[in-house]
């Protein structure tokens, strides 16, 4: 019987529009959860696969020494793709001229991901090439053109072995950025490799196996490989290891996506709670006629629980729906924009978003239901009698173990779950303070104003308690909106920051000393945008306060690898370019010590994760060996370098006088707008050993890969904004039906219609004031401590939100009050007493 | 007896100290009898007929309905008597506001597990006037309409006993005239035994006995036989 009676109380409720706000807030919240998830999901997918393309392959294994077979032929029996890749130094001879090159020897198959384009002249118009360098063939860098005044079809040397230079190389894919260390590229094929007679016991190379395939057989592979490695072989990377712009970027909209779905998955839940409150208030008086009319308590559990049940239920079948339509017109958005294919989704999305709806559901209603069967029967004749509230505090255990439970579900990472909930207890405990503080003097302020003014002052002072914790909803709501649109900001400024229009897109190195004037007279003459000009002097570190570095891998440690290199620090094991400067360059931020101006005393700056990793700090003194000649000098500052910025960056800078001396030559870049391209010729031309390389098409990707999640980011922003649009509308609903009786009282006395909606609009105003300033106030704190902490972004202040904030509030709170209560106001007073009676 | 009360009191507590709401009443209604609990405001009335109903719970003393003590029951005890014995009829109707009349109606009838509950909430609608509004929510009944569907609604479960509190009070004179007689005539053809609580003298004196609640002291009003 108790069934029947359940369905058919869900279905008036729901076809009268009782049930809308909790079946919304349901809907909403697997809405967000299913489409982020889906969505991100995807988008991630989509993304690797476009980023694996910096990498030439979806992860490499970088090892010392060659890879044993095995390793290769398990990945091939997981099904992966692999290709080889041996990078080293060396020198390429041609007729007279010599020079250091990169020699890369690459087998069938690469590269895995991206593509590989060459050009028939130096500077000429590119295409993607057809497969690798025939054995005898070399494809060489432009660069090396001019360096070894090179036409195509002639022969140079490397090691035992000659190649046929057959094409100009214009783009790798794995290239990098790190072109200031790297001398220009020769790839030959893998096969010819032996020949060379350059990989010998000792000699310094790099062993690459690169993999590429679905994302479940490289976990697989992954999982079998990696307890095998040994750190100081072999380095395992995927493209969010490392330090391109591009893996900051990505690493950030990730961190940014997770972050915001979480404050989305927050607010759906909130509003859950809210709704599920004023779900259970609302049957008091239902509870209370069914007990006097004999229901017994477990018929009464049995047909609200199954309400409930039935009510998420449909909730959730509507959420999945919509939530899998919007996400796949937005796929299909996204898709068409930018021509890419994204990825089938996981089925983890549905399971989460079912979970969600479910879990915030039951655990909300718990406690408001328990209060709800408890009503007494006498409430029908007492309509004070709301039963007992001796269980309060599990309602907070419930509310916050649900959110605590929600967020770690979502993001999977304790530390992140903790520090949020931790952080928003906090935030909630004081927003409540101050909440009430602030009624408490705007109460002050408001008692010489008009009369509608007064009365909405009377209210809020006389419902504190009751509206500061519907101002904790309030600002929660604003705080989490201004939180993720600033931020998002922030994130899309940081991104046009690094890849301004005029970005360079050309590097410049081998400048001879003498040509620094001239070059830059020819800049400014061709109105070309160019950096400072950095002197490169090459050199080794050598020791550590006097205890030598270990650089090359000599023939013993190969044998007794891990004692030896535990016990002492591991050099470069290069060459590093080292510079020197009297101004600390941009996009540097001296982080210890100080920078040191103009003094004469030998000294250096260390890039930070440099310094980190070699374990060394302010005052350590470093041996340096420039050809030949070795000195020390002390650590006076650490650095930390925005490697995103597209501009020289150095992890050693020496004052001016350390290393002025010594032989240099100089390094720039530059931009040069597609349409003057042409003019790159007669540019350089009385120029003939400088070396260009240009990075057009990696900042292309760059540039399209981040508009890709700028998009994304608006889709979340977009949820979000639903997800606290329908907090504040459940909770001005929830707190209008506490005012109803005193407005039914304030309207049978005669106040006119127009009065009694301005005093509640004033009141709604002034709550949604409040609670914006606090919002931003919260806000302000959040996003230093997210900025500083999560994002590795500056600290900025928000001054435009502390006006966006309260206004907002003001007007979005103001506008739902006066619209719930216009409702009421219409109605005859006959009709209101009604109701309350 | 079918209601009996022996030194029943109810006190709350206040600020201020204990409040006697209802002093020790000895009172016993037999089967069939049409009882009124006149009196004004805050006197106690209401108080009398939640205990008398098993809605609350008495300070001292003892309400038996049918030689049950409602003392020695728990909540659901009480419930089942209320389900088994007992119809109400409300000041404010207390209709459930998404259920239709008819489902209104049945509720009683429905949380008592009888299956012939749609049946006879179908009869009793018609019998009441409202054969033509069983698919209408309360907010679209008129109140004349709702105390109908809520006197309807007592009579469900052919309860052994009627407590009505105020039933006319929301409704105007000739409202509530055509409400009282339906009352008096359903009640007399069902034999039930009707306590009601009302401050309306005329109504009062249509019941077979009337008492007199003043400061929550309970005193019989004798009446000329005549």
């Amino acid at each position: 019987m108790w069934h029947k009676l359940s369905w058919r109380l869900l279905k008036h409720e729901l076809r009268r529009g009782e049930l809308t706000i909790m079946a919304a807030a349901i809907v909403l919240s697997v809405t967000a959860v299913l489409s982020l998830a889906l969505f991100t999901d995807r988008l991630q997918a989509g993304l690797s696969e476009r980023s694996a393309e910096f990498l030439a392959a979806d992860r490499v294994l970088s090892s010392r020494r060659e890879v044993s077979e095995d390793w290769i032929a398990r990945a091939q029996a997981e099904g992966l793709q692999t290709a080889q890749r041996v990078v080293f130094n060396s020198m390429a001879f041609a007729g007279e001229q010599l020079a250091l090159v990169d020699v890369k020897a690459v087998s069938d198959g690469y590269p895995l991901r991206g593509e590989l384009r060459v050009a028939e002249q130096p500077y000429a118009q590119d295409q993607v090439a057809q497969g690798l360098p025939a054995p005898g063939e070399a494809w060489v860098a432009a660069a090396l053109f001019q360096e070894l005044q090179l036409e195509i079809g002639d022969t140079i040397e490397i090691g035992d072995s000659a190649f046929s230079v057959e094409k100009v190389l214009t783009y790798e894919p794995d290239v990098g950025f790190s072109v200031f260390t790297d001398s220009p590229n020769v790839l030959i094929n893998y096969s010819e490799l032996a020949a060379t007679g350059l990989i010998q016991p000792g000699s310094r190379v790099r062993f690459n196996i690169l993999y590429a395939g679905e994302p479940a057989a490289l976990a697989t592979y992954e999982e079998w490989l990696t307890p095998q490695l040994n750190d100081d072989t072999h380095n395992w990377r995927s493209i969010e290891d490392g330090d391109s712009p591009l893996a900051r970027s990505l690493q950030r909209a990730e961190r940014f996506m997770l972050l915001a779905s979480l404050l989305g998955v927050v607010l759906a839940a909130t509003a859950v709670a809210v709704a599920a409150q004023r779900y259970c208030q609302r049957n008091y008086d239902v509870v209370a006629i069914f007990k006097t009319l004999g229901a017994q308590r477990a018929q009464i559990q049995k047909i609200f629980i199954l309400h409930l049940l039935l009510l998420t239920s449909f909730s959730i079948a509507v959420g999945v729906a919509l939530g899998w339509l919007i996400q796949s017109q937005v796929v299909d958005l996204v898709a068409r924009y930018f021509d890419v294919n994204l990825p089938a989704a996981s089925g983890r999305g549905y399971l989460l978003a079912i979970g969600t709806g479910l879990v915030s559901a039951v655990m909300f209603t718990l406690y408001p239901l328990l209060r709800l069967v408890g009503i007494p029967p006498l409430r029908v004749l007492n309509r004070q009698l709301t039963g007992t509230d001796r269980l309060r505090w599990l309602h907070w255990v419930a509310s916050g173990g649900t959110i605590y439970l929600l967020l770690w579900l979502y993001s999977q990472q304790w530390l992140l779950s903790t520090a949020l909930f931790a952080g928003g207890a906090l935030a909630a405990v004081i927003l409540l303070l101050v909440g009430r503080l602030f009624i408490r003097a705007s109460r002050q302020a408001g008692m010489q104003a008009g009369s509608a003014w007064r009365l909405a002052m009377a209210g809020l002072q006389r419902r504190a308690q009751a509206n500061s914790v519907q101002m904790l909803s309030f600002s929660t709501a604003i705080m989490l909106l201004l939180l993720v649109l600033a931020l998002r900001h922030e994130l899309l400024a940081d991104w046009q920051r690094q890849l301004p229009d005029d970005a360079p897109n050309y590097f410049l190195i081998n400048v001879a000393e003498d040509d620094v004037d001239a070059l830059k007279q020819r800049f400014a003459e061709r109105n070309v945008a160019a950096n400072d000009m950095y002197p490169i002097v090459p050199g080794r570190m050598t020791a550590v306060n006097g205890v030598p570095v270990v650089d090359e891998v000599s023939k013993e440690e190969r044998e007794s690898d891990a004692e030896v290199q535990s016990e002492q620090r591991e050099g470069f094991g290069r060459e590093l370019s080292l510079t020197w400067r009297d101004t600390l360059p941009p996009n540097n931020e001296i982080i210890a010590g100080e920078w040191w101006g103009v003094n004469a005393a030998p000294q250096v700056s260390i890039e930070s994760e440099v310094a980190e990793r070699m374990r060394v700090g302010l005052g350590d003194e470093l041996e340096f060996n420039i050809g030949g000649e070795v000195f020390s000098v002390p650590i006076t500052s650490i650095r930390e370098v925005n490697w995103g910025s597209l501009q020289p960056n150095f992890f050693m800078i020496f004052n001016t006088s350390t290393l002025e001396d010594f032989p240099a030559s100089y390094i720039s870049s530059f931009n040069l707008p597609e349409e003057r391209k042409s003019e790159l010729y007669e540019l350089f031309k009385p120029f003939p050993q400088v070396s260009l390389i240009d990075l057009d098409a990696i900042m292309d990707q760059l540039r399209e890969v981040i508009e890709q999640v700028s998009i994304a980011i608006l889709f979340v922003l977009i949820l979000v904004i639903v997800a606290g649009i329908l907090v504040l509308l459940a909770q001005v609903q929830a707190s209008l039906e506490e005012r109803e009786k005193e407005l039914v009282i304030l309207r049978t006395l005669g106040a006119p219609a127009k009065l009694l909606s301005r005093a509640v609009t004033y009141e709604f105003v002034i709550l949604g004031a409040i609670s914006g300033l606090i919002a931003t106030l919260a806000m302000e704190v959040s996003l230093y401590i997210l900025q500083t902490q999560v994002f590795e972004l500056g600290a900025t202040f928000h001054w435009r939100f502390w006006l966006v904030g309260p206004i907002a509030g003001a007007v979005i709170v103001g506008i739902m009050g006066r619209l719930a209560c216009g409702r009421l106001i219409r109605r005859n007073t006959a009709q209101l007493i009604r109701r309350l009676a | 007896m079918l209601i009996q009360t022996t030194q029943l009191t109810k006190d709350v507590e206040t600020s201020e100290g204990i409040l006697h709401i209802l002093q020790a009443t000895d009172l016993q209604i037999a089967a069939g009898e049409t009882v009124a609990i006149v009196g004004a405001s805050g006197s106690g009335k209401s108080t009398l007929l939640s205990l008398l109903a098993g809605l609350d719970l008495a300070s001292n003393g003892d309400v038996s309905i049918d030689n049950v003590k409602l003392s020695d029951l728990d909540e659901e005890q009480r419930a089942k008597v209320r389900a088994d014995k007992i119809g109400f009829i409300f000041q404010s109707f207390l209709l459930i506001p998404s259920l239709t009349a008819l489902e209104n109606v049945m509720l009683p009838a429905e949380l008592a597990g009888n299956k012939e509950a749609e049946k006879h909430a179908r009869e009793l609608l018609s019998k009441v006037g409202l054969q033509d509004r069983l698919t209408h929510y309360p907010n679209q009944l008129s109140g004349g309409e709702q105390q109908r569907v809520a006197i309807a609604r007592a009579f469900v479960g052919t309860p052994k006993i009627l407590f009505a509190d105020e039933p006319t009070g929301n409704l105007d004179a000739t409202t509530g005239q055509k409400i009282e007689d339906l009352l008096f005539d359903m009640n007399e053809a069902s034999g039930t035994t009707l306590v009601m609580v009302t401050h309306d003298s005329e109504l009062a004196q249509r019941c077979q006995r009337v008492l007199r609640m003043d400061a929550g002291k309970l005193t019989e009003v004798v009446r000329d036989v005549a």
